[in-house]
């Protein structure tokens, strides 16, 4: 119950955010936000106090800062819900208020600081850890907005369409500033099937892809140009036309032929559809670039996939020579000795994934296609079941 | 990752692939024995067209009537349409009507005031058939098929929950450049190139090379009495090796895993199901998809072929696993037609056909299909 008003005044907000954004202005937010109307107050319950005039002195903050709120007047409305949470400090409508008038006025700790007020009171209330990350992004605190916006997201803060794009937005830059950048595309991914475009876009999907931390707010202009084709290649891949998006995508490797993580990018992208289909690329990003061992790793997995086992052994090993523990090559190389029936060596190397990650389904698939080769019935269906009870 | 990752053609056509080809998709212990010389000169003195049959004339003449070989028919072969030169129905209050003069077939359909019509190209199943169009240069999967037991025309597997608000959409289900890739590699030989699709070249059906890769070579080259070059040979695979092979098309354990399709619609896919069996394993023969079925003929429909497939294991010549520590049972119930109860036959939902379901197990009366 408590949801669905702070997702509808988030909405307003983060609407709000998102024209800024857009139009990289900065934007005094008096205004936009004012018309919410909100019925929170009364879905959060009757104050419990004392006594009755310390209840009507509540009733009468509260109005007023509402009104105030509806005015317009947010210095009063935010000094109103402040003396009315003091008044009743378990009053999360009221912090949250605070939270989303400091954040549309820019005063992002204080948002942090109300919000902080409204996850005590409401542990793992999805509108509010959304606005929560939000602000953490615009005070730099980056992890902690990955954090708050990753788990928002999975508590279905980005489910009121009308928050979606600014929490995916953000939540894009934050994976992929944190290396995760599959999962950034797949946040990008929702721009584009709902053909939503813009250059911040572009360049935060054309980052992601080629694997590059930098938010695109500190991305140097002398390098846009080639992330922002790579972007626009991969918006319109994503955005379901694959015959025009190869054609980008081979121009790009005509004109910057040595640039790293371009075919990569691309083979991400291909393997959605099919792991045949991005081998080719990522064959072409090992050339271009022989000592990334993500390449040669995604290769290795790539190959794994597509049941080529005896070719994915080398480049996991290669990727692995480089890097340790990727998992991805611990897995590739895991599951190419045990389709070869190297009973030591796979046991060995999955242990070390599932060491890590007992659920690691992969690793269980690999083991139980070991068993198999190797005539071990019980243990191969043991493993199987393993894979089969994980999908429930 | 693994959601990233997940892959899939979730094409209803792979339904009615599996409906044309119940037999796993296999090529191997019959074909292309080493080579012949013999064969091939006397092929060369007939100057006629070397083909595969000029020297495998008996599993070429066998693979003619299996149904992989017409996964994918040209119009103009069809028995479908040219028994069925006009076939309709209603549904979703629009018409839909096929059909088939002088060889060519078209694909109408009419919501009562304006209609749609486009020349049907290619027809992917050989009993159940789903047509697969072209409108303005998309490739659309009908949304309307034919399906034998009904003698007529219903929603294509897949399709029951669309509901279309114009002709386009009532015309059929849109399919991305990858599930056309998917559909057109598993119906079709030489269909694509890469992630191209390549329609030109592509043959309908499953032709010898679609699965003895390097048949072309080999064929070319027996011409010239060069026998060192032969498809690689499939008959050393493994049963597992044989699974993934079918896979490819019938879908692998892997792939059901990883893609997490469930519920009784996966019993088309009978490599995952047959994984999913308790007596599965990768290093015995006796399990391997060929045990049971050879490619290079159509499925053998008698329960009874099977018994002594089952009683390779079960039976009393089970010697060599009683020794190898397995602990093997014996059916208390009957002697004949194991299949009939540990391969129970399963109606695919909305796919107007049964499906065995190669899960083999004791069936508990009531329980529900296992996934």
């Amino acid at each position: 119950m408590l949801v669905a008003p702070i997702s509808e005044a988030v909405t307003k907000i983060v609407s709000y955010r998102k024209q800024q954004i857009r139009a990289r202005r900065v934007a005094n937010s008096t205004g936009l936000w004012l018309p919410i109307l909100l019925v929170f107050a009364l879905l959060i319950g009757g104050p419990g106090f004392g006594n009755a005039q310390q209840a009507a002195q509540f009733d009468d903050l509260a109005g007023r800062a509402a009104a105030a709120r509806d005015s317009g007047n947010v210095p009063l409305a935010v000094e109103l819900y402040g003396q009315a949470t003091q008044l009743k400090p378990d009053w999360a409508e009221g912090w949250f208020y605070i939270g989303l008038l400091q954040y549309g006025a820019n005063n992002f700790p204080a948002a942090i600081d109300a919000l902080n007020h409204v996850l005590e009171l409401k542990p793992g209330a999805a509108p509010a850890l959304a606005l929560r990350g939000l602000s953490e992004y615009e005070t730099g605190a980056y992890d902690d907005s990955l954090r708050d916006l990753d788990e928002g997201v999975k508590k279905g803060a980005a489910n009121e369409p009308r928050n979606e794009q600014i929490i995916r937005y953000h939540l894009a830059q934050m994976l992929a500033r944190a290396g995760r950048f599959q999962d950034a595309m797949l946040q990008y991914q929702f721009f584009a099937s709902k053909h939503i475009d813009d250059p911040d876009l572009l360049l935060g999907l054309g980052l992601a892809g080629m694997r590059n931390t930098t938010l695109p707010k500190d991305f140097p202009a002398e390098g846009r140009e080639l992330v922002e084709a790579a972007g626009s290649a991969g918006y319109v891949f994503l955005s379901g036309d694959s015959q025009t998006a190869d054609g980008m995508f081979r121009k790009l490797f005509e004109r910057y032929p040595t640039v790293p993580n371009l075919h990569f990018y691309y083979g991400v992208l291909l393997f959605m559809h099919g792991p045949d289909l991005a081998i080719d690329q990522f064959k072409s990003e090992v050339e271009v670039a022989p000592s990334n061992a993500a390449a040669h790793a995604i290769l290795a997995y790539a190959l794994m996939f597509a049941g080529r086992f005896a070719e994915a052994q080398p480049e996991a090993e290669a990727a692995l020579a480089r890097v340790p523990d990727i998992e991805m090559a611990q897995i590739a190389l895991g599951r190419s000795l045990a389709e070869a029936g190297d009973v030591k060596r796979a046991t060995e190397v999955l242990n070390q994934v599932l060491k890590r990650d007992a659920d690691n389904m992969e690793a269980h698939m690999a083991l139980a296609a070991m068993y198999s080769r190797t005539g071990k019935r019980e243990e191969a269906y043991r493993e199987r079941l393993v894979c089969l009870g994980m999908q429930k | 990752m693994s959601g990233w990752f997940a892959l899939g053609c979730k094409s209803s056509l792979g339904r009615l692939a599996a409906s044309a080809g119940v037999a796993a998709l296999i090529w191997l212990l019959w074909g292309f024995p080493s080579g012949s010389p013999q064969l091939a000169q006397t092929a060369k003195a007939a100057a006629a067209p070397v083909t595969c049959a000029t020297c495998h004339v008996g599993v070429a003449t066998s693979y003619a009537h299996a149904p992989m070989r017409h996964a994918l028919e040209p119009v103009e072969n069809d028995p479908v349409l040219l028994t069925h030169p006009r076939l309709t129905v209603e549904q979703g209050g629009y018409t839909y009507t096929v059909e088939t003069k002088d060889g060519k077939s078209t694909y109408t359909v009419s919501d009562g005031k304006d209609s749609l019509t486009v020349p049907i190209h290619w027809m992917f199943g050989q009993k159940s058939q789903t047509w697969v169009l072209e409108k303005d240069g998309s490739l659309y999967e009908g949304l309307v098929s034919y399906f034998p037991r009904e003698n007529g025309l219903g929603t294509t597997p897949g399709d029951g929950k669309t509901d279309p608000k114009n002709l386009i959409e009532a015309m059929g289900r849109k399919i991305t450049p990858w599930e056309t890739l998917q559909c057109f590699n598993c119906h079709a030989t030489a269909a694509s190139e890469g992630a191209k699709l390549t329609l030109d070249k592509m043959r309908p059906g499953l032709d010898c090379d679609r699965c003895h890769e390097g048949a072309e070579k080999h064929m070319a080259d027996a011409a010239r009495d060069n026998f060192s070059t032969l498809p690689k040979s499939l008959k050393k695979m493994d049963a597992q090796d044989t699974a993934n092979f079918c896979g490819q098309c019938h879908r692998t354990w892997d792939t059901v895993i990883r893609n997490n399709w469930k519920g009784t619609v996966d019993v088309r896919f009978q490599p995952y199901r047959l994984e999913n069996s308790k007596c599965f394993v990768g290093n015995d023969p006796r399990i391997s998809c060929l045990a049971c079925h050879n490619p290079h003929q159509p499925v053998n429909h008698d329960d009874a072929f099977y018994d002594a497939k089952c009683q390779a294991c079960h039976g009393e010549a089970k010697t060599t696993a009683v020794a190898a520590g397995m602990a093997i049972k014996s059916c208390s119930v009957a002697k004949d037609k194991c299949v009939s109860c540990h391969m129970p036959k399963v109606e695919l939902p909305g796919g107007h056909a049964i499906f065995t379901d190669h899960m083999i197990r004791v069936v508990k009366a009531g329980e529900a299909y296992p996934d």
